[in-house]
């Protein structure tokens, strides 16, 4: 035990290093410190110094197995969620960018649409995989182009320790609401397999007073069924060879249910959403050289039907990754890389089967002059279908200025552009072929400062960050040739988003028991900088749907198995159009789930229960929306657990 | 190592004590629902003489959003009430307010995408009946003080009575009828086709419908999406056909003599835009059309006029109607449809520029209380 306890400390101390604050509870099934030293140590990592990332670790994911990623980010960070009710269309926007301009990964390869150019995040269950990194305007250079806001990484990892993991969960919840989470992780130090399997299903039939009818009704055609079913293989050979391999199926059948002012049962909605996401990739791992090659496929069906429109749309990707990690001298490290990407659409909206080639080339350069003093110079340059495309460099730099204090003071300059949707160049008759890519320039430094007592029983971590970022040639969908009847997308918008993102997170253990707080602010003013209309009054306005105060906040106590948790969000007021007048007001949420985790030799069992919405509050967060008041979740899990010492 | 621990424990403490009473303060915070707010609106007028003294603009609104309003345009004042159905009834219109008629002080909005005709009583403005059982209706045009036609998008006409507000009878199409102008015992109604499929499948005409039977007796053969319908002071109808929203085809003007039901002569509109809202003023001579600008033309010319009276500059023209008693020319800028627009009203004889005023979420459509248009000859 205690060749434990001192694993877990030094493990500790490594994740502070890379702003990882997590707690060393232990008590959370598939959570081991060990399997991030490793993964520290090992990692071939693009990370730069001087550009922001954030985690979001299995402490935090793995009590709230039955949730979406919508659900996660909503409540602990500060990505903005624009959620058109439970279980329905979400959509990320991060420093007052759009949903265009937030990039989801899945282990580093992109899986947002190339059709739409954004992804709904309640189709990603949180069950399916283990971490969430954050990685914040420039830092997502080094990955891809045109995340202008930044890239949420879904990460799954192997635990070379693991012997045997198994689990399953089941959640009750209300509006006839269950989830089913079965895990089987098993394998030796060279091999790691994890399996994953979960099922929700619904009738989300929640009631909701509606003031257009001024009476209580409930959500109709709000029912789903939602299944993923992944394997992710790891083998290593030697230590030098990492070859894994990835297959992530997810099904889901839902229906939208209609604005509270068109409640018509004879107009339903329904989508059907089938994904089939799978890579391979090898890692080959020196000690001053290592290499990744990762190719994956996507197969992703989108089937829409109403009353008058039943229209189909398929799309494959095949994403081909190379990066290399190679430090020539002590001081300097060299980070190359190549990205090959072809996308084929199928769609009922198109007029034929379209296609898109990107090349793509990037190179980092990070030179470590002394401990105080990191610096780190990136570009990037793509071929669109042959295109050119502009020239995207940025510059980081990262200065520690006291050796015994963890004080980090960084700041980047960048340039980004994003290439248009598919649907904006394609789209019936009215996509417009000739749009040129939006672009971004970007500004950004912040502070971090952490501090872990010596009896390691108090840790205090601090955040600060200020940004600016100018969007120029943004795509709007808009009437064109002065005809209200024809909408084509052009490049017409001018966004300038600034900001201020402040965190603090305290970790107490005393008296035998874990207290952690958690809390972030994130102001954002991102406004209109163009007008195109005489009669337009919107330069200067705030982005419609854009909060500009946002605040999570998070409390969590343990003792003897016992845990309890407090969520609370405020979001701020959202107005409802760009001459900034009627709004949305600003309302706060509070989640509270609490339960026990019984040890049995290797066995845990946990009850937990969930009250989200605890006050009751009757809200909107889109207007017309209806979302649930207070409702409850109960869990029940089960896991078995043998590691290697 | 003691001190600092203590130092810890205490910001430790600290911190919790903190985070408790931050809890508490915005616990007790207000319950109040959140819901869409409009800051200190201009309260709607109580004087139910008020609304007999001006006209109403329909703001559609943004389609799935249920932000359709009504703004109300005083004559005397020129001042603009916005918001007047919700600020009265405390309740939303609706999603895509389509069009407004009035009769015998009531008021009849047609709500798109809602299903619904919200009939007020246009003293007070306030809501008399909220009837359903709509397939997405867009237009309403009174038969006689009891009865009513309501075109749908889908499946069928609508017939209203409008002593109990209820739907008592559909006239099957199926298809999405639009326009409507009543001639003699017919109500002559534009089709555009199956609203499901595309232009080059959609079979537009003008169904005849006998008014005393409520049946289809007959149809006429017109161009792609046959949008608007109006009669002339010599009893000819003029069809505006949009050649189609994706512009399958080019737009016509069509002049139909509804006597012998047939095609009299087909204006061949040119450009590349899509025409709509066609309008006729109350001495029954002049057509006007939305094409971009504002067009206006004589019902005896030969041509079409190549430029318009009033050009768009800049404005995206949305909505159109003339004025039934002075004949002045009302149009609305939707400006980009993610913000509130604006109403103009200009000169008939020249184009200039009379008044604006402010209005709500994509203003489409004019309603200029009791006066009628000149649509019927009795």
């Amino acid at each position: 035990m205690t060749g434990i306890g001192k694993h877990l400390k030094n493990s500790f101390l490594t994740l502070l290093l890379i702003l990882i604050w997590t707690l060393a509870s232990g008590q959370q099934p598939s959570d081991t410190l060990r399997l991030k030293e490793v993964e520290v140590k090992a990692s071939f990592t693009v990370d730069n110094m001087g550009f922001k990332r954030v985690r979001i670790d299995s402490t935090i994911l793995t009590p709230r197995q039955d949730a979406s990623l919508a659900t996660i980010l909503s409540q602990y960070s500060t990505i903005f969620i624009k959620s058109y009710g439970s279980n329905n269309l979400a959509t990320p926007a991060f420093r007052g960018t759009t949903a265009h301009h937030t990039i989801v990964e899945w282990n580093g390869i992109t899986i947002n649409s190339p059709m739409l150019g954004q992804i709904d995040l309640t189709q990603l269950p949180v069950s399916q995989f283990q971490g969430i990194d954050i990685l914040y305007g420039a830092s997502g250079l080094s990955r891809t182009s045109g995340a202008f806001g930044g890239i949420i990484d879904l990460k799954t990892n192997p635990d070379w320790n693991n012997r045997i993991l198994a689990g399953i969960a089941q959640t009750i919840a209300s509006f006839n609401n269950y989830n089913t989470v079965v895990t089987a992780i098993v394998g030796n130090e060279n091999i790691q397999s994890q399996t994953r399997f979960n099922i929700g299903t619904g009738k989300n039939d929640f009631p909701f007073y509606n003031d257009y009818s001024g009476q209580t009704e409930k959500l109709i055609n709000g029912a789903f069924t939602q299944y993923g079913l992944s394997e992710d293989f790891f083998a290593k050979v030697k230590n030098r060879h990492l070859i894994t391999a990835r297959i992530w199926y997810n099904y889901s059948r839902r229906e939208i249910p209609p604005l509270n002012t068109n409640i018509n049962p004879d107009h339903a909605e329904n989508q059907e959403d089938k994904s089939l996401r799978s890579l391979v990739e090898y890692k080959y791992i020196q000690r001053d050289l290592s290499v990744s090659v990762t190719s994956a496929l996507l197969d992703d069906y989108l089937h829409y039907i109403n009353d008058s429109l039943n229209a189909e749309h398929q799309y494959y990707s095949v994403i081909n990754r190379i990066r290399v990690n190679y430090s020539p001298l002590r001081k300097v490290t060299i980070q190359p890389g190549l990205d090959l990407t072809h996308d084929w659409v199928n769609s009922d909206a198109y007029l034929v089967q379209k296609q898109r080639t990107v090349v793509g080339g990037f190179a980092e350069l990070i030179y470590r002059p002394s401990p105080v003093f990191t610096l780190s110079v990136l570009a990037r340059i793509e071929l669109v279908d042959g295109e050119l495309m502009p020239f995207i460099p940025a510059i980081g730099v990262e200065c520690k200025p006291f050796r015994k204090i963890n004080l980090s003071l960084s700041a980047n300059l960048s340039k980004n552009y994003r290439y248009p949707s598919l649907n904006d160049l394609y789209w019936g008759t009215w996509g417009n072929p000739d749009l040129l890519p939006e672009i971004s320039y970007g500004a950004e430094g912040g502070i971090t400062w952490n501090w872990l007592d010596r009896s390691s029983a108090f840790f205090l971590e601090t955040e600060l960050t200020g940004y600016y970022t100018l969007l120029k040639d943004l795509i709007v969908w808009s009437p064109s040739n002065n005809s209200s009847s024809i909408w084509m997308p052009e490049n017409v918008s001018e966004v300038a988003a600034r900001g201020i993102e402040a965190g603090i997170n305290t970790t107490l253990a005393y008296w035998k028991s874990n207290l952690d707080m958690n809390i972030t602010y994130n102001f954002c003013k991102s406004t209109y900088q163009k007008e195109n209309s005489p009669n337009g009054a919107s330069i200067g306005n705030q982005l419609i749907y854009t909060p500009v105060h946002t605040m999570n906040a998070s409390l969590k106590f343990e003792k003897k198995g016992y845990y309890a948790s407090y969520i609370f969000n405020f979001i701020g007021r959202r107005y409802l159009g760009k001459e900034n007048t009627a709004y949305m007001p600003g309302y706060n949420l509070s989640n509270i789930f609490f339960g026990k985790n019984f040890h049995l030799k290797d066995f845990i069992l946990s009850l937990q229960v969930e009250i989200n919405n605890l006050f009751d509050l009757d809200y909107q967060s889109i207007a017309n929306r209806p979302m649930p008041g207070r409702n409850f979740a109960v869990t029940i899990r089960g896991s078995f657990k043998k590691s290697s010492d | 190592m003691g001190s600092e621990t203590s130092v810890s424990r205490f910001i430790g403490k600290f911190s919790v004590l903190f985070f408790g009473v931050f809890i508490i303060l915005i616990s007790s915070c207000s319950k109040e629902p959140v819901r869409q707010t409009i800051p200190d609106p201009v309260p709607p007028p109580d004087d139910s003489a008020t609304y007999a003294n001006g006209f109403f603009i329909i703001n559609e609104g943004n389609f799935n959003w249920g932000n359709a309003s009504i703004t109300f345009v005083e004559n005397d004042t020129g001042i603009a009430y916005q918001q007047i159905f919700q600020q009265v009834n405390h309740r939303p219109l609706g999603d895509v307010a389509q069009s407004m008629k009035v009769m015998n002080d009531r008021g009849y909005i047609v709500v798109n995408n809602s299903n619904r005709v919200e009939v007020v009583d246009l003293g007070q403005f306030k809501t008399i009946k909220s009837i359903g059982g709509f397939n997405s209706p867009r237009y309403l045009e009174f038969i006689d003080s009891t009865k009513a036609y309501v075109t749908n998008l889908y499946k069928d006409i609508c017939v209203l009575d409008l002593t109990t507000l209820t739907i008592t009878k559909t006239i099957v199409t199926p298809e999405w009828t639009e326009g409507m102008i009543s001639y003699s015992h017919y109500m002559f109604v534009t089709c555009i086709g199956r609203f499901s499929e595309p232009c080059s499948k959609r079979k537009a005409k003008l169904f005849i419908i006998d008014t005393r039977v409520d049946e289809i007796v007959d149809s006429i053969q017109t161009s792609t999406e046959p949008v608007g319908i109006v009669i002339d002071k010599k009893l000819k109808m003029w069809v505006l056909c949009s050649g189609g929203w994706d512009q399958y085809e080019h737009p016509f003007l069509l002049r139909i003599n509804p006597d012998l039901r047939q095609v009299e002569k087909a204006f061949t509109i040119p450009g590349t835009g899509v025409p709509s809202r066609l309008n006729i003023n109350p001495s029954g001579d002049t057509l006007y059309y939305l094409n971009g600008g504002i067009f206006q033309m004589a019902v005896s010319d030969a041509d079409l006029p190549s430029q318009p009276l009033i050009p768009a500059g800049g404005h995206l023209f949305y909505g159109l109607a003339i004025h039934p008693g002075n004949g002045s020319i009302f149009a609305t800028d939707a400006i980009d449809y993610v913000q509130d627009g604006m109403a103009f009203q200009f000169s008939s004889s020249n184009g200039a520029l009379l008044r604006s005023w402010a209005t709500g979420r994509i203003p489409s459509f004019f309603c200029f209380g009791e006066v009628r248009y000149r649509k019927s000859i009795e």
